[in-house]
């Protein structure tokens, strides 16, 4: 195999492209088409080099992190809106452009309100390609779920260089297999999106909230079984521990939001409204607070019924002295955590996790501890993940230690370069 | 489970080696192979195709499933997934030398897990029945097709199906969280987790809509969702389809998302009036909206709907003010098909989407086909999601009339397509429109789904000649798509 060089590369695509760097690999490439995708990972896939596509970078470590390639693919200048339909409520947009440019070009529509629902971390930064191949999500999927809810339809680019499109922009499709659902947290390692067509939702215009605060383990989890029953529909509902805090929001018509507040703040005598001020103060930190701090961050879930028996964890590792924070989403069974970067101490909470019938996948770190994310445990669908990997990109070309699931305890890649 | 076979002795050996195989892995009551019983298989919802299969298998256990899919593997024998035979796109119409595998027997419910808030079903279990299972409890199972009753939840998974309440609860993809599907070779894969967001390729996110390509499914996880405080439904009238788009297009831009918005045309609201008399307003197109949620919401927007429909030109507003009102309202909806059965000889349901904001415009066209094609079209449609069901009115004896309505009924595709809409919102591609993918769909997008399902079924004996056009069904060139003339003048593209 002769490795990708900068000459070469700039003959491909022209001068500008490719990113000025040292000799060393990987060799970064900046495309600004979809033919130009096309072009070099058909390249690529020829000369047996490994290929990284990266969006904002903001989630390398994701998906098993970053491993040893030959290029990558910044595709952050794929970058132009197709179409904004406000009546229709989507938007079609290059897959390189970073969401917080996205949530500005929808929310200007003259005399509509609306947004693509999605607060995953770093996630004005992230772009709408990344947030699809990493399915990131954060508090507000209570309601509106992750990109898995969101995307309509996707222009892709398969490693060998096809190009080709599934569902499209309409908000109801059956035309074909649902690839868009394959797509979303493939991690990359299937094809390079290039275009999204996304689903946006009408803003709320009546916002209240509520907050549990001072909760034991068991008062937290109640109230949460609670929340489920009352009629009240929350867009957040989150846990934090050890702050030991419940956080409500509730969105509608003003006294529609209002009116769902006083219920939920109702549950529990401790429970109380915040004022804007107040929520303002918890809200600006909410997606982003697990990744404050140092240590190994993971995504995590649960079944409903063990939230409790995860509280109590948490609150036995404060008691420890252990260095931790959890936000879940409380009526979902999804979320994140910071740990310390100890081997053990990941390894322990995985362990004890999966006791409850829960999974954990390392976002941030694995470089430390290695992935140690949960295994499927079906032997078939694993020989079926490996097989649909090996149909769209039997060379492994793209991302391949990207596989399709962490294998326990194998060491994320760390040495060689890094293409994060 | 090594088995001696004569592969080489020929079609009838082969056929009679099969049966008796079934018949020992399944019982012989349970294998049908007499022509009076293989009728009843010959065709789903879509009658116009029919092909009778060498046999039907109805297994009752995933175990079962696996021997005779295995069983199939080694003899190179088709086989087609039926759940009710209510699917409107001949996906479970069997295949030429092929078998019918029924999922009738199996109709357990087999847990109701309400602090989990899921349920586990065997394929063949009623949609209906699941939301019966757990009202009490005060949850409901959100999919509601209007073949809810009969329809199972195993064709639910395949078709990804939707109904009027999808418009606010999503789709069957939504609300399935695990599978069990045994391949094409007999092996048994457990896709999906009891965990939301569970890491790894979401494999169960391509079985739902693979419509039996993929495997048979034998057990479905469902997602349950509480069910809301208030329900509210309204029936606005207008003097045209015209108006009643354009209120349902004011609703969407108020950022209403309404639990479900349904329209009628006059041609539909004539045939149910006249045939089962639910009182609608003679008008020219009727808007039938429900709201729902937690009561103070429900009831201040449903003030909001009301008076939008009146400032758009609603020429009466009924709402109803009790359960009974509210399901005589939504009787005419529901009943819309069997009474163009009544009123019209024939009738071809064609399923077609349109970007939301276009519906008056697509209508107008549809209108115009009608009058090119010399006949009816009866529009009666999720309008919340741009989802379009025009019946065509033929008469199958009248000479040509079936021609007639099927290139009517591309026609209008080609008026979903033309405007950015798709081929199907929630029928399914099946037979009927494997030929019209290539409208939607390049060679290249054709050639990737193509991959993904040898990935799952590398033997292609799981409902062949579905989903994907062949140079067989459609010719070296598949599809007929002959570009829209608003394409052609640039007006247009298809996404
Ligand atoms: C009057 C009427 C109203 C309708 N209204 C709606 C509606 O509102 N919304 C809507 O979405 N649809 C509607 N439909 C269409 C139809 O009811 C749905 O597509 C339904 O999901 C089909 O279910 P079924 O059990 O009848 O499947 P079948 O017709 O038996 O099969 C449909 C497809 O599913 C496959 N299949 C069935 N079971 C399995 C299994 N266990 N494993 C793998 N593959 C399987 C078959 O091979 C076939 O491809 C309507 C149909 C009628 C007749």
């Amino acid at each position: 195999m002769k490795a990708p060089s900068a000459p070469e590369l700039t003959e491909l695509l022209g001068p500008g492209a490719v990113l000025p760097s040292t000799d060393a690999l990987p060799v970064r490439v900046h495309p600004s088409s979809v033919e130009q995708v096309s072009a070099l990972l058909a390249l690529a896939n020829s000369r047996g080099w490994v290929v990284l596509p990266q969006g904002g970078g903001t989630k390398a470590g994701w998906g098993g992190g970053t491993g040893i390639c030959d290029l990558v693919l910044e595709m952050t200048g794929l970058n132009q809106l197709v179409e904004h339909e406000p009546g229709d409520l989507i938007c079609v947009a290059g897959a390189g452009m970073r969401l917080g440019r996205l949530q500005e070009i929808v929310s200007r529509a003259p005399g509509y309100q609306q947004r693509l629902m999605l607060d995953a971390p770093q996630g004005s930064r992230a772009t709408l390609g990344g947030l699809v191949a990493t399915r990131a999500s954060g508090p507000l999927r209570t309601r509106y779920g992750t990109m898995r809810d969101l995307l309509l339809g996707a222009q892709f680019v398969l490693a060998d260089g096809t190009i080709a499109r599934t569902g499209g922009k309409v908000v109801k499709n059956v035309a074909g297999y649902d690839l868009d659902k394959l797509l979303v947290g493939s991690n990359g390692s299937l094809a390079v999106l290039v275009e999204v067509a996304l689903r946006l939702h009408p803003v709320p215009s009546g916002r209240a909230s509520v907050v549990l605060a001072h909760a034991t383990p068991q008062r937290a989890a109640s109230f949460l079984a609670a929340l489920r029953r009352v009629p009240a529909v929350p867009s957040i509902a989150e846990v934090l521990w050890p702050e030991r805090t419940v956080l409500v929001q509730l969105e509608s018509s003003p006294e529609g939001a209002e009116r769902q507040a006083e219920l939920v703040a109702a549950i529990d005598p401790e429970a109380r409204q915040l004022d804007d001020a107040e929520w303002e103060h918890w809200h600006r930190t909410l997606s982003s607070r697990p990744w404050e701090g140092d240590g190994v961050v993971a995504g995590l879930a649960l079944p409903l019924s063990r939230i409790p028996n995860l509280l109590f964890l948490a609150e036995q590792m404060d008691q420890k002295g252990v260095d931790f924070s959890l936000s879940l989403r409380g009526t979902v069974g999804v979320g994140e955590i910071r740990l310390p970067s100890v081997e053990g101490t990941v390894r322990g909470f995985r362990e004890a996790l999966e006791s409850m019938d829960g999974e954990l996948e390392i976002h941030r770190g694995s470089g430390v501890v290695g992935q140690m994310g949960s295994t499927l445990s079906d032997p078939i669908s694993r020989t079926l993940s490996a097989a649909v990997k090996r149909a769209l990109d039997p060379r492994g070309t793209l991302a391949p230690w990207r596989v399709t699931e962490p294998s326990p305890f194998s060491s994320g890649a760390a040495d060689g370069p890094d293409c994060g | 489970m090594p088995v001696m076979v004569e592969l080489q002795s020929g079609p009838e050996m082969k056929v009679e080696t099969l049966v008796k195989r079934l018949r020992e892995e399944v019982g012989a009551e349970w294998v049908l192979t007499s022509p009076s019983d293989l009728r009843t298989y010959e065709c789903d919802g879509l009658t116009g195709w029919r092909q009778a299969p060498i046999a039907v298998v109805l297994p009752a256990t995933t175990d079962e499933v696996s021997r005779v899919l295995a069983l199939c593997h080694l003899l190179g024998v088709p086989f087609v997934a039926r759940g009710s035979g209510t699917g409107l796109s001949g996906g479970a119409l069997p295949v030429e030398d092929g078998i019918v595998i029924g999922l009738s027997r199996m109709r357990s419910i087999l847990s109701v897990d309400l602090e989990n808030e899921r349920v586990v079903v065997q394929p063949g279990v009623p949609n209906l029945q699941v939301t019966q299972a757990v009202q009490a409890a005060g949850y409901f199972y959100a999919p509601d097709p209007s073949s809810q009753r009969v329809c199972s939840i195993g064709g639910n998974v395949a078709e990804n199906s939707g109904g009027a309440h999808c418009l606010k609860y999503g789709f069957t993809t939504n609300h399935v969280t695990a599978a069990t599907l045994v391949l094409s070779d007999g092996r048994v894969a457990h896709l999906g987790s009891q965990c939301p967001d569970s890491p790894g390729l979401d494999l169960l996110g391509v079985l739902i809509g693979s419509e039996g390509t993929l495997g048979v499914v034998t057990e479905v996880t469902l997602r349950i969702v509480r069910s809301p405080e208030r329900i509210q439904t309204l029936l606005a009238a207008f003097d045209s389809t015209d108006g009643a788009g354009q209120a349902v297009a004011a609703i969407i831009a108020a950022g209403i998302v309404p639990a479900a918005m349904e329209m009628m045309d006059r041609a539909t609201i004539e045939a149910v009036e006249a045939t089962m008399h639910a009182g609608y307003p003679n008008c020219g197109a009727a808007l039938l909206v429900e709201l729902d949620g937690p009561a103070p919401e429900c009831e201040s927007l449903f003030q909001e709907v009301s008076a939008l429909c009146q400032r758009v030109g609603a020429t009466e507003v009924r709402v109803a003010a009790d359960e009974r009102e509210r399901a005589l309202l939504w009787k005419g909806r529901r009943g819309a098909f069997s009474a163009m059965g009544r009123v019209s000889p024939d009738y071809y349901v064609q399923d077609g989407v349109v970007p939301r904001s276009r519906l008056a415009e697509v209508l107008a066209g549809i209108g115009q086909l009608e009058a090119k094609h010399g006949l009816r079209v009866a529009n009666v449609f999720h309008a919340g999601d741009g989802n379009l069901h025009p019946l065509i009115l033929y008469d199958r004896r009248s000479p040509g009339g079936a021609g007639r309505a099927r290139e009517l009924a591309e026609d209008i595709l080609g008026l979903c397509l033309a405007a950015g809409g798709s081929l199907t919102g929630e029928h399914g591609v099946g037979r009927d429109k494997v030929c019209q993918m290539p409208r939607l769909f390049s060679v290249s997008d054709q050639e990737v789904m193509c991959r993904v399902r040898t990935a799952f079924d590398p033997s292609g004996l799981a409902n062949p000649g579905k989903l994907l056009p062949t140079p067989r069904l459609c010719g070296e060139h598949p599809g007929i798509y002959r570009p829209h003339p608003i394409e052609l003048a640039g007006q247009a593209e298809r996404l």
